[in-house]
């Protein structure tokens, strides 16, 4: 695949994630485009000019969410409210509107959220965090519905865990011995989802359109209560599993 | 109804309900003898008939005014139930709008208003309320949702957006409060036969089975708010402990097609 009139624009490249999507996408010929530092994605004129000059090109929008605020309900400030508030779900909603309006007038055109596991599964810490992911599920699946008749394909990708460091973290249920809750006993490394990331850009995809697409490598699919034995062996245990 | 348990004692503070969907709640948890707490924002008149009719069967509420977007008044709610009944037991978080906008139509101002009320002013109640919550032996969070927090609803994005926000709001809570005691559980509402709505509709509803079925019956698929007040006066009883960081839908089947 060789796409080197296409732009795709990555909105926030703050995570790994996001920066190893970016690599991998240019690499296949993709022109992977970023906005300003300056510019802010929940103010509807910023994110419209930045995306103004690219409109000729502009084949496919990334929206990842932002990165984890972790926090319990009384332990978020305002100002975390009003940060996370921004750049998730206004943030998304923005984004959406310009981008699709363009992708409309086009007749074509891929938007995909990179967002969590975290828009379905709590993690108990991470009050505004999920509640922007399940916000912009919802967004995704209105978004399908408003946009895809003219053409514009809209994905949402609950992703798995991949920082080691926030495995390392003990602010969740869901991350305690996260690496061996994967069916493959080891967390995925940060580039998992390039791969599905440039399907999706094709027209291939589009009977994935308007469902969140859970792409977490199993995690999710753990029962965590169970302890196992398999043919008698103590096969694992969370209560023996402690992380140094 | 469902035995009682120890409503006598209990409090409850519901947001918007001075109509609608709240006044629904209000009826069953003030009949069931829940003393209540109206809340309303701009329409005192209809709250004001709603505290006659519950004192004419004996049911304690009071009222009291406010923007549940507004951090003051919010405070002032909250403390104004503990002076009057010295505890609170029951958040029903349901203040709520539905601009009924397409994505195109909203702007950057119109939807963090839409966000501040919809899931901000249910966000900001919780941290309002919680300490006094946690006092209680048998703490209840319910946040008024919509089958819109599960499917589109392609007639208003922002309100949907805001519905997944509430879902995920409730599973959060309720995994993070769940050594407290307190549950945690959203409604997923269908239609509701409420006084009018905040904003116009932009479509015409209809029932799948009937499109190909000219002679098939269309039932009424909607809901009373008194239906909704009996499923979270069971959700708030000792009977309903056990359903924790849920979505309960109640649309009568509804979204089954």
């Amino acid at each position: 695949m060789k796409d080197t009139d296409k732009i795709v624009v990555i909105t926030d490249l703050r995570t790994e994630e996001a920066k190893s999507a970016a690599e991998y996408l240019s690499g296949l010929g993709y022109e992977i485009v970023t906005p300003p530092a300056d510019v802010h994605l929940w103010k509807e004129e910023e994110i419209a000019a930045f995306a103004a000059p690219l409109k000729d090109r502009l084949y496919g929008v990334i929206h990842p969410a932002p990165p984890v605020t972790k926090g319990g309900i009384l332990e978020v400030s305002e100002e975390d409210w009003e940060r996370t508030s921004n750049e998730g779900a206004i943030a998304a909603f923005m984004v959406t509107k310009v981008f699709c309006t363009i992708f409309r007038e086009k007749k074509g055109g891929v938007l995909i959220f990179l967002n969590s596991i975290h828009a379905e599964k709590p993690m108990g810490k991470g009050i505004l965090y999920s509640l922007n992911c399940g916000a912009v599920d919802m967004l995704s699946r209105e978004a399908a519905q408003d946009y895809s008749e003219s053409g514009v394909n809209v994905y949402f990708v609950e992703k798995g865990i991949t920082d080691p460091e926030v495995g390392k973290s003990d602010v969740s249920a869901l991350y305690y011995g996260v690496d061996l809750r994967y069916p493959r006993r080891k967390m995925p490394e940060a580039g998992y989802l390039n791969g599905l990331l440039a399907f999706l850009l094709t027209d291939a995809a589009y009977p994935l359109t308007g469902q969140p697409i859970t792409a977490d490598a199993g995690l999710t699919g753990f029962y965590n209560q169970h302890r196992f034995k398999v043919e008698g062996r103590e096969y694992f245990d969370f209560t023996k599993f402690r992380r140094k | 109804m469902i035995s009682p348990n120890s409503e006598e004692n209990r409090v409850a503070l519901v947001t918007g309900s001075g109509k609608g969907v709240g006044a629904g709640v209000i009826r069953v948890l003030t009949r069931a003898g829940i003393k209540c707490c109206i809340n309303c924002n701009t329409n005192r008149t209809m709250a004001d008939q709603l505290l006659e009719e519950v004192q004419s069967y004996g049911g304690e509420a009071f009222i009291y005014q406010a923007d549940v977007t507004d951090p003051a008044q919010r405070k002032g709610m909250v403390d104004a139930v503990i002076e009057h009944y010295g505890k609170l037991d029951i958040l029903v978080n349901n203040a709520a709008m539905q601009p009924n906008k397409f994505i195109d139509q909203y702007t950057e101002e119109s939807f963090r208003w839409l966000w501040n009320i919809n899931i901000g002013g249910y966000f900001h109640m919780v941290r309002e309320c919680l300490p006094y919550l946690k006092e209680s032996p048998q703490g209840r969070i319910i946040n008024l949702s919509s089958v819109h927090g599960k499917r589109p609803a392609t007639f208003d994005a922002g309100y949907a957006t805001t519905k997944g926000a509430i879902r995920q709001f409730t599973r959060e809570l309720a995994l993070e409060l769940l050594s407290t005691g307190i549950t945690v559980n959203a409604i997923d509402l269908g239609g509701c036969k409420i006084e009018f709505k905040t904003g116009k509709a932009q479509f015409q509803t209809f029932h799948p089975l009937e499109l190909n079925n000219p002679s098939w019956k269309r039932p009424d698929l909607t809901v009373m708010p008194e239906e909704v007040g009996h499923l979270i006066y069971y959700l708030c009883s000792k009977e309903g402990k056990a359903i924790n960081g849920h979505g309960v839908r109640i649309d009568n089947g509804l979204l089954l097609t």
